[in-house]
């Protein structure tokens, strides 16, 4: 196996396609600024058009080098790719076993079949590479509700027991959640990261292909200077109109912007947190998240640690390549847009942080454009809401001087320049649209036929017009949020389906149709042509409340797929990796009494001998027993049995599992109890834990 | 006191019918708990069920006070401790963690698939104990402890700038300056209203 050619050519390569990247988007926006320029210029330029134009070449540079990404990726894409990091491996088969790698999960609170079950299917796939001794499995729980606790250690025995895994699938549930995610695998880092040459890091809807993680790790075996390579997920299993929009849109756009982006940044990619493998030992030594400038310890903790790691990376000496074509790594989409929406107010105040490494003296090239395009993702909502109400006002006041100095025959010069603008600023936006359509079309029975990819195109353009509006708002909300210091804590992203109901939807979004409406009469009072110039703004807050219930339901979205509609290759042909993560592992199957019984895992705990045992032996013996501590465990056994589990907050659930002693004593005060010293919640349960029981099976 | 029904056989003593209900009790809920250790053989079952209920009888006997749930439940969480903790290490005393690990193992390895008559057996296999011993429910591997050291980062010019701010910067000074601006601003006001406004 013969490591990625000399860095010279590449060096030379990465100069002459940046030099060519820049220079396109750079161009579209100096041409686009002088079209504005040359309609202001008619008549005196004033202060208002002077930062109507500063506005404008920020916003019309984004889109122009959205573009630029777009059209290098697309011509990419029909000329073949000579530099791609996996391609490091053609030709060089081996039965070596590749670095040993730690897969590694951190997860919070997620759904523990789906983990479980996407685990066991890794594990499986991995195993018919014959390459499965080199990889070891970590699931890194920072879960803080009780269930999800109790159910992720019973399904890990599980799956440990039915598939011998012992020794190569590992759980560990962290005590103290610090620093959510990031804090997680310096955690991990710090206790186990020694032992492993590699690090895969998967969210918990990741699920990697056994021939990937063997592939990855060869590619790194291969290429010293690599310290990091992210791959590009497929967003798959979408059953909401929402989901499947996402995913149809990534399978078609994004082999054009994913192609784009390697055509610019080469060995200087970014991070994206996960599906992703990592060198460790320059990880470790480098990459340790460092402190923001900043006034508290919240201030100066980085949220959004991926980008930032990339960086680190790279200015330790390490490549950072994206494996754009490399197949069989997925994750999921969010179901909504309210759970979308969640995981942008995160990014967002993510985003912002890395303003510190814009400036940052260090910094390389690439990672600063990955910044900037990262905060410009969300600063340019706000930017383009003052933009366009200051070009209402100066619309207004120039359309009053043209009626009272009969100026009609100036504003009509300026009419086409103005047109003009507007048709490039539309090719541009949709110019991406159009490539990865082109890009499709000829593979187009993967998507279920010439008509489907079609009929696809226009739902999904349709929709990502009805949703910017959408975006505009929420965007402009969370920047001004994050900058008047608001705080976002680290939610569990909800990863299942969930249709958005009429009060939700009213409550969520009823704001921007009042909004729409108040604009659309305000506009067509003052000036009837700006209704004209701001309809798709105005149609998408006026839609906002049935878009978002529409694209939120799962009916809906199956419907369309039974008409054969933004179909995906993984919908057709289904990878054998992605079979079955719908059934819940054998542990996890509830008894029909109690599906619908909340607390479940506290009473597994407490009531099965099974489960107690698991969870007692996964815990530390208390080293002290400090009596002030063990009566206030007491006190919350004794209400747990007289006023049932929801007498309990979570905090004091929680603080009754982490004691090995009192959950061995509650088990046996709960077998020994009579009924009528019980709530009547352990009656019921205990009742329907009996009758399930004499039917059901070993774990 | 209720009707005195004697026993069909055996040699418990005779009960009114509120106390046998009360040993009924006791018996059903010691049954669900050997079902939910996975003792499926009906005549081991059976067999553990008699042997521990007959203990209780003579235990409460001596503890009249104590209900017959609360004296057989006991017996039989104590005995089934006392087990595992041995299946786990003999040599030390019966303890509720090494007991737990031990229980883990009988369900986790399907122990209790394989030896399903041997559940509270004072002397269980010898291949049970070994494999109750080698069991192991490895939450990770062995530690092999780094140290990580924050990156340093240089974030250049902002920093500084934004440092100086901070240390300037006090909302004790922005109120005080608000105040002094509103009170300028209802002095000019009152001026005006005083000197300049037209009759």
């Amino acid at each position: 196996m013969k490591p990625f050619r000399s860095s010279d050519p590449l060096a030379e390569t990465a100069s002459l396609r940046q030099a060519l990247f820049l220079a396109t988007g750079g161009g579209i926006t100096i041409a686009g600024a002088w079209l504005l320029f040359d309609t202001y210029r008619r008549d005196e330029f004033t202060w208002l058009e002077g930062t109507l134009l500063a506005l404008f070449v920020v916003l019309f540079g984004q889109i122009a080098f959205g573009f630029a990404i777009a059209f290098w990726g697309f011509v990419t894409r029909l000329r073949g790719e000579r530099f791609q990091i996996m391609r490091s491996l053609d030709g060089h088969a081996t039965d070596a076993p590749p670095g040993s790698t730690a897969i590694v999960m951190p997860i919070y609170n997620e759904d523990p079949a789906r983990i479980f079950r996407a685990l066991e299917n890794m594990l499986v796939s991995l195993r018919a590479t014959g390459h499965a001794d080199a990889f070891d499995f970590f699931i890194l729980s920072d879960s803080n509700q009780p269930d999800s606790w109790i159910d992720e250690e019973c399904a890990w025995v599980s799956l440990c027991s039915r598939l011998d895994a012992y020794g190569r699938v590992f759980y560990r549930k962290r005590r103290v959640s610090l620093n959510g995610k990031s804090g997680n695998i310096a955690d991990f880092c710090r206790r186990w990261g020694k032992r492993y040459r590699y690090m895969v890091i998967l969210d918990a809807d990741s699920v990697m292909a056994g021939e990937t993680f063997v592939r990855l790790a060869r590619a790194m075996d291969a290429n010293p200077q690599v310290g990091l390579i992210q791959t590009a997920p497929q967003i798959v299993r979408g059953t909401s109109v929402f989901q499947r929009l996402i995913q149809f849109s990534t399978h078609t756009l994004g082999p054009i912007f994913a192609a784009g982006s390697n055509f610019w940044h080469l060995a200087g990619a970014n991070y994206w947190g996960h599906n992703a493998i990592i060198r460790l030992q320059p990880f470790m030594e480098h990459c340790v998240l460092p402190e923001l400038p900043g006034i508290t310890s919240a201030d100066r903790h980085i949220l959004s640690h991926d980008t930032v790691e990339a960086a680190l990376m790279q200015q330790a000496g390490y490549q950072v390549w994206f494996a754009t074509d490399e197949p069989g790594s997925y994750e999921e989409g969010p179901p909504n847009l309210t759970e979308s929406l969640k995981r942008d107010r995160r990014w967002c105040q993510g985003n912002l942080q890395h303003f510190w490494f814009l400036f940052a003296p260090k910094t390389g090239f690439t990672n600063r454009i990955h910044i900037f395009f990262g905060l410009m993702a969300y600063l340019s909502a706000p930017l383009l809401v003052v933009f366009i109400a200051l070009n209402a006002v100066d619309f207004y006041a120039k359309e009053r001087r043209a009626i009272l100095s009969a100026q009609i025959g100036g504003l009509t010069d300026t009419w086409w320049t103005s047109l003009l603008l507007l048709g490039l600023t539309l090719v541009l936006l949709f110019a991406s649209k159009v490539f990865g359509l082109l890009y499709t079309l000829p593979r187009a029975r993967r998507f279920g036929g010439l008509w489907a990819v079609l009929a696809g195109s226009v739902i999904e353009t349709v929709s990502s017009v009805l949703l910017a509006p959408i975006m505009l708002y929420y965007y402009t909300k969370f920047v001004v949020l994050t900058l008047l210091g608001v705080k976002v804590t680290w939610k569990t992203q909800n990863r299942s389906d969930s249709a958005i109901p009429l009060g939700q939807a009213l409550r969520e979004y009823g704001l921007l149709p009042v909004l729409g409406a108040v604009l659309t009469v305000a506009t067509l009072h003052w000036a009837p042509v700006l209704t004209l110039w701001l309809s798709p703004l105005l149609l998408g807050w006026l839609l906002a409340v049935p878009f978002v219930m529409l694209t939120s339901s799962d009916r809906l979205g199956q419907w369309l797929r039974r008409r054969g509609l933004l179909l995906i290759p993984e919908e057709i042909n289904e990878p054998e990796i992605l079979r079955g993560l719908d059934e819940p592992p054998p542990a996890l199957v509830r008894p029909a009494t109690l599906v619908a019984t909340p607390h479940y895992g506290l009473l597994q705990a407490l009531l099965a001998p099974f489960a107690n045992a698991v969870h007692i032996s996964l815990l530390r013996r208390s080293r002290v027993h400090a009596k002030h501590k063990q009566d206030y465990l007491d006190s919350l056994a004794a209400r747990l049995l007289a006023d049932g589990p929801d007498a309990l907050t979570r905090r004091e659930m929680m603080a009754l599992l982490w004691s090995s002693e009192t959950l061995a004593a509650l088990h046996r005060r709960l077998w020994r109890a009579g009924e009528t010293e019980l709530h009547p919640w352990w009656r019921f349960a205990m009742r329907h834990y009996h009758e399930a029981h004499s039917a059901r099976h070993a774990p | 006191m209720g009707e005195v029904i004697s026993p069909m056989e055996g040699n418990a003593p005779s009960f009114p019918t509120s106390v046998l209900d009360a040993w009924n009790e006791a018996a059903l809920r010691l049954e669900d708990y050997l079902r939910a250790h996975r003792v499926r053989d009906r005549e081991r079952l059976l067999r553990l069920n008699l042997d521990l209920l007959d203990e209780a009888h003579r235990i409460h006997a001596a503890e009249p006070g104590r209900t017959p749930l609360d004296v057989t439940m006991e017996l039989a969480a104590d005995r089934i401790e006392a087990w595992f903790s041995r299946l786990a290490d003999e040599t030390v005393p019966s303890d509720s963690q090494l007991a737990a690990r031990a229980r883990g193992a009988w369900f986790a390895s399907g122990l209790h698939r394989e030896w399903p008559t041997a559940f509270l057996d004072p002397a269980p296999p010898a291949a049970l104990v070994a494999a109750v011993r080698s069991a192991s429910m490895q939450a990770g591997p062995a530690l092999e402890f780094s140290s990580l050291i924050r990156a340093e980062v240089d974030y250049g010019a902002m920093e500084n700038l934004a440092e100086g701010t901070w240390q300037q910067f006090s909302w004790a000074h922005v109120l005080r300056a608000f105040v002094i601006w509103v009170a300028i601003f209802f002095a000019a006001y009152g001026a005006y209203l005083q000197f300049f406004r037209q009759p």
